[in-house]
């Protein structure tokens, strides 16, 4: 009976929803419940760490800790159906306190309980997980604490300059009488975010936001004649123009808002919003898109270009996933290098047939992280003569030189194995591209092998995309005709051993630069992509990237299908992980390499890594059964 | 009926000095065949743990009871349990036992609580076992003690009528689901009795011993809303 509630509240609350009925069952069975009145404070920083996770069931909490100033800082608030008090689980001391902002109930998971559950739940761990990266971890958290963040490079700038220099000048104001309707009206003509609010002596009283608008007007059908004083968040925070910006963040987070009023002699000078800020750290995305776009020059794109990796750093304390930055890499990478070749078609003419520029590697998975050599190609139309052949050849190899001399001007280093169009093998017709495949197909060289491991991630960026398409139809051809290539990807796949041993510990480097620790891509990241380049390729699926792969081969492929999740989740994880530590390596100075110390990794971490190399063998085995005569 | 019995405890339990929120309590409800002690007799016991406010929702004790009375037809209207029902099920002295074992020294808390005492002790006498020793807590007069000193607050502010455990229950935000199940109303039991430890810090009542005397039949005041008659809770 008393289950019975709690298992109606479990299929509306993620992740216990995905769970079967007799899971939630037993975990509805060994729950414990409390009350706490509003302001109570139900765990505190310093504090010993909790024995149970909990799960709002009515109410809600403030997450807050106490800054180095001594400040106490909101850093999140968590409502019904969320949890709190994970990281203090895994840890031996409470690192932030959590307060009940309103009487508040939750049920309690105990320590060994959610432990059992993250061994036999995958929905459990992605979702606490997720959590556990993007709430806390890198959201303020980080931030806060981690003194070389907070005096680091990056945000240095919010230390040094004065909210003044960077506030909106013109202040928008607007009678508390006004409508709704007049309001929305004068913020979307102005194209501003925010108003302020005065009386009729121009007394700020409160301020209108484009959050006042969707929440409080649009998502309630609140009527659009009533006065603007209904909606505006009163009381006004401001931080005076000679503050650093920091303050204005600091009482940004504080207050959870995004718009602070700027107060000079004691007058409203200014509105400074969490945009600003971005833009001040120069990582919003879009900024980044919009500065690409407008440049002419590759002088113009080079600075632009440079601050592509520190969006990385921005996106990961922002708490995004793994593929989602590399998604907006992907992006930003593929604008600047097409407005390379805009630039080089203008300087040289437009070409003499049709072509393709295709990226391949990383690039053409879209996993592009921190620092990405060049990997790319042209495929052109077939020339109708020998001379077309000879102009054409010799107009690409120009296109292809300026390109390798510009992405080099933009950061991107050279492939040292020569896998770029500025190398006349890698710029071809389209029958020549054909040849180069099935020859690698048919006569899978080890030399064969690498390259198809490399140009098989092939995705167009410009120009024609049918040339790359039917080269793609005619490698999946192939393929379906000649399985001796899979035999032998299949065969360096499990030769690859993944570095979980039988002690269940793990297995690093031996010796040398890297000894006692763990190499992320190799034993990581590229098993995973090549596991499932080798599904993908078996199955004659387009997409090139690893999670589309995935997604792509759910139905198609008996393996995939199994264990899409599982590997998803572990590819998300050793990705994000290898980010992080490699913006660690950054911030420190040093160079970025894929080696982690698992001693450093918290036992969550650890745990989820090691699931993440079960899988990878258990993968491994099955690939051995499928391919056993293969395997040598 | 006597209603005074427990009284006893006050004079030989050393005053029990442990904080409200560190002592362990056991929230028990009845449901009974009838409301006369003579007569009826108990057709089954839910009870919950609480350690402090933490309730234990694992360690939940509910058994249906073969009553050795005729299940009346106005209580099987109330608690929806039926003669079929409980005839298999075991009889009165094991089931005691195990609530016996159950409670152990824990405190007991219930509301209406010296109606389920009387008729849990007049079952264990029959059956030649010793009474309950357990102190106890009644949250209907732990509610109208406070509902005398906290102002502002609708919840005290209200007129309970006879079904007062739902009617309080709600105005504190409790849902209501299985109503008359003694295993749910000692979970709605313990759930008001998370807000009482909570509100009962504000006024100055700390410890067990404090909120024994708020909320002991004995107490002065306490005795009237001890008369079966007045409630509906069988």
């Amino acid at each position: 009976m008393i289950i019975d509630e709690i298992l109606s509240f479990f299929q509306q609350t993620p992740p216990f929803q995905f769970l079967t009925e007799q899971e939630q069952k037993k975990i509805a069975q060994n729950l414990s419940m409390e009350f706490y009145p509003k302001e109570t404070v139900i765990l505190r920083q310093g504090g010993s760490s909790s024995d149970s996770l909990r799960i709002i069931k009515k109410g809600g909490v403030r997450i807050s800790i106490v800054s180095e100033s001594g400040e106490d800082v909101a850093i999140d608030y968590r409502g019904e159906g969320e949890a709190f008090g994970m990281i203090s689980l895994m840890g031996d001391k409470q690192k932030t306190t959590v307060t009940s902002v309103e009487d508040t109930i939750c049920y309690l998971l105990g320590k060994q309980e959610f432990m059992k559950l993250m061994d036999s739940s995958p929905a459990f761990i992605e979702y606490f997980l997720q959590s556990h990266f993007s709430k806390y971890i890198d959201k303020t958290y980080t931030e806060m604490r981690n003194k070389s963040l907070f005096y680091g490079s990056s945000d240095h700038i919010l230390f040094t300059t004065q909210v003044g220099e960077i506030a909106e000048k013109e202040v928008v104001t607007i009678d508390e009488t006004a409508t709704i309707q007049d309001a929305a009206q004068v913020m979307s003509d102005r194209r501003i975010s925010s108003l302020v609010v005065v009386q009729d002596d121009d007394v700020p009283v409160g301020i209108v936001t484009d959050r006042d608008l969707r929440d409080k007007v649009v998502s309630r059908g609140r009527n659009i004649n009533d006065p603007v004083r209904d909606i505006m968040s009163p009381p006004l925070i401001r931080v005076d123009s000679k503050d650093y910006c920091f303050e204005a963040v600091l009482k940004m987070l504080k207050h959870n808002i995004h718009h602070v009023l700027v107060i000079r002699d004691g007058k409203l000078s200014g509105v400074i919003t969490n945009h600003d800020l971005m833009l001040l750290q120069g990582k919003s995305p879009l900024s980044f898109a919009k500065d690409i776009e407008n440049q002419h020059t590759i002088e113009g794109l080079v600075p632009v270009s440079k601050k592509i990796n520190n969006i990385i750093g921005f996106l990961l304390k922002e708490g995004a996933k793994a593929s989602n930055i590399t998604k907006i890499i992907t992006e930003l990478n593929d604008r600047l290098v097409r407005k390379i070749i805009e630039i080089a078609e203008k300087q040289f003419g437009s070409a003499p047939l049709s072509y393709c520029w295709i990226a391949f590697g990383s690039e053409g998975r879209k996993e592009q992280t921190f620092r990405t050599d060049q990997d790319n190609a042209i495929i052109y139309a077939n020339p109708a003569s020998d001379e077309d052949h000879k102009s054409a050849a010799e107009y690409f190899a120009r296109l292809a030189e300026f390109m390798k001399e510009s992405l080099l001007k933009c950061g991107f280093p050279p492939c040292p194995a020569g896998y770029m169009a500025s190398n006349p093998q890698w710029t071809q017709p389209i029958n020549g591209w054909k040849k180069y495949f099935s020859t690698w197909v048919s006569a899978p060289t080890s030399e064969a092998v690498l390259k198809s491991l490399i140009f098989f991630d092939f995705r167009p960026i410009h120009g024609d995309f049918a040339l790359a398409d039917e080269l793609k139809e005619t490698l999946n051809i192939q393929l379906s005709r000649q399985k001796l290539l899979l035999g032998h990807l299949a065969n360096m796949i499990v030769k690859n051993t993944s570095p979980v041993g039988f002690l269940k510990s793990f297995v690093v480097e031996k010796s040398g630069e890297h000894k006692n620790q763990l190499n992320l891509k190799i034993k990581g990241v590229t098993l995973i992509v090549d596991i499932v380049r080798l599904f993908a390729l078996e199955r004659g699926i387009k997409e090139t990237s690893t999670l589309e792969r995935i997604d792509a081969l759910r139905n198609k492929h008996t393996i995939v299908k199994e264990y899409a999740e599982e590997l998803e989740h572990a590819f998300e994880f050793i990705m994000l992980l290898r980010m992080h530590n490699q913006l660690a390596q950054l911030e420190k100075g040093e160079e970025i390499n894929n080696f982690i110390d698992p001693d450093t990794l918290s036992n969550l971490e650890k745990k989820t890594m090691k699931d993440s190399f079960h899988l990878i063998s258990k993968i491994q085995d099955m690939i051995i059964e499928r391919y056993k005569p293969f395997i040598i | 009926m006597n209603f005074f019995k427990f009284k006893r405890n006050k004079s030989y339990c050393e005053p029990d000095s442990r904080l409200l929120t560190e002592a362990e309590y056991t929230v028990v409800d009845t449901e009974l065949t009838g409301l006369n002690s003579k007569k009826d007799s108990i057709v089954s016991i839910g009870c919950i743990r609480m350690n402090g406010s933490r309730i234990h929702i694992k360690e939940d004790f509910y058994r249906l009871v073969k009553p050795h009375t005729e299940l009346s037809r106005e209580s099987i209207l109330v608690h929806g349990i039926t003669p079929s029902e409980v005839e298999n099920e075991s009889d009165t002295r094991t089931v005691l036992k195990e609530f016996c074992d159950y409670c152990g020294s824990r405190i007991i808390v219930g509301h209406f609580i010296c109606i389920d005492i009387e008729f849990i002790n007049k079952e264990l006498k029959a059956a030649g076992m010793p009474e309950l020793q357990n102190r106890t807590i009644d949250t209907f007069a732990v509610y109208e003690w406070m509902r005398k000193r906290i102002t502002g607050h609708a919840c005290f502010e209200m007129m309970p009528g006879n079904n007062a455990l739902y009617e309080i229950s709600k105005c504190f935000g409790i849902p209501i689901t299985g109503a008359h199940n003694s295993e749910m109303d000692a979970f709605i039991t313990a759930q008001l009795f998370q807000r009482f430890i909570s509100y009962a810090s504000e006024l100055g009542v700390k410890t067990v011993e404090d909120l024994i005397t708020i909320g002991d039949l004995s107490n002065k005041g306490g005795n009237k809303f001890c008369r079966a008659e007045e409630s509906a809770n069988f």
